[in-house]
């Protein structure tokens, strides 16, 4: 079978390892529920930093809402999928599958 | 780790997808050897404990006096109890929101579901054989852990769990009817010895 059909696009703000990674977890945690960021600086193992810059990438993007707080005197930060991102992530979960539907069928 | 821009396969896309989702569902659902195992340790020992004290025809198999196997299954209790404590705690201050809002309220219906037990065995037990304030206790306390673990299957739609609690509720039943040897003996064996193959099992799942 040919792959003349138009190859779905992948979102540039997903296709990067390290934020797809992001997305990933944060979409299992069910809606109404937000990770502690030190917990996800763990589960990924990414340092604070690195972790910072793909979450605002992804916050300007939409698909992540942070909450900044304090549990007592400590501040805590809290992220998020919002509807956008789980939407986008579904997209891109899609997109993938139809790219090696593609490569299977040749 | 760096922002990877390396062009990578869907295949590899696919399998970091999978795998950060399994790795986070495992971190969430909090580790098997921290809620069950010391549970089963616990129960094993003490109604180990209680079982060589009763005997299954009457005579004690062992001299131990009741309360000393009492103290035994506290004692392990205590330590397994915040084992346990520490492994949901632990899972409860990975995230926020709806889910830690339930499992707040499923920690507080143990406790008020563990401290009325308490209230009222220890008024019915004054009026008591040692034999059946024994039993009553024992079985009193099983019948709310079944109950609890099956309410957290609900609760999270756990399969297991729910099954779990299942048969914590038949095993406590049978033994009830048998009476306090048989009691203590079925939940060393069946429930102590079992929680400690489940939670060994779940890990391997994990």
């Amino acid at each position: 079978m040919s792959t003349e059909q138009p190859l779905p696009e992948l979102d540039p703000v997903i296709h990067a390892q390290a934020r797809l990674r992001v997305v990933a977890a944060l979409n299992v945690l069910p809606e109404g529920d937000e990770m502690a960021f030190n917990s996800m600086k763990e589960l990924l193992g990414m340092t604070a930093g690195n972790l910072s810059v793909h979450l605002t990438k992804l916050e300007d993007a939409g698909y992540v809402r942070i909450t900044k707080t304090h549990r007592g005197r400590t501040p805590v930060t809290y992220a998020a999928l919002t509807k956008r991102g789980r939407l986008a992530f579904e997209d891109y979960t899609k997109a993938i599958r139809a790219l090696l539907d593609n490569a299977g069928g040749v | 780790m760096v922002d990877d821009d390396r062009e990578k396969s869907p295949e590899e896309m696919l399998r970091v997808i999978e795998e950060q989702s399994t790795a986070t569902v495992r971190l969430l659902r909090g580790d098997p050897l921290l809620l069950y195992v010391p549970w089963g340790v616990a129960w094993l020992l003490g109604f180990t404990a209680l079982f060589l004290h009763y005997g299954l025809d009457g005579r004690p198999y062992a001299p131990i006096s009741q309360m000393q196997g009492v103290a035994v299954l506290m004692a392990a209790q205590v330590v397994a109890g915040s084992v346990a404590a520490y492994g949901v705690v632990r899972m409860v201050r990975l995230s926020r929101g709806d889910s830690s809002a339930r499992g707040l309220m499923y920690g507080l219906a143990w406790f008020a579901g563990m401290g009325l037990m308490i209230m009222i065995a220890s008024r019915m037990t004054l009026q008591l054989p040692p034999y059946e304030s024994g039993l009553l206790w024992a079985g009193f306390s099983l019948t709310v852990v079944a109950v609890l673990y099956m309410t957290g299957g609900a609760i999270w739609l756990q399969w297991p769990m729910f099954f779990i609690g299942a048969w914590v509720a038949a095993v406590n039943g049978l033994g009830v009817l048998l009476g306090a040897g048989w009691h203590a003996l079925l939940t060393a064996v069946l429930l102590g010895a079992g929680f400690i193959l489940v939670g060994g099992w779940l890990r391997l799942r994990w």
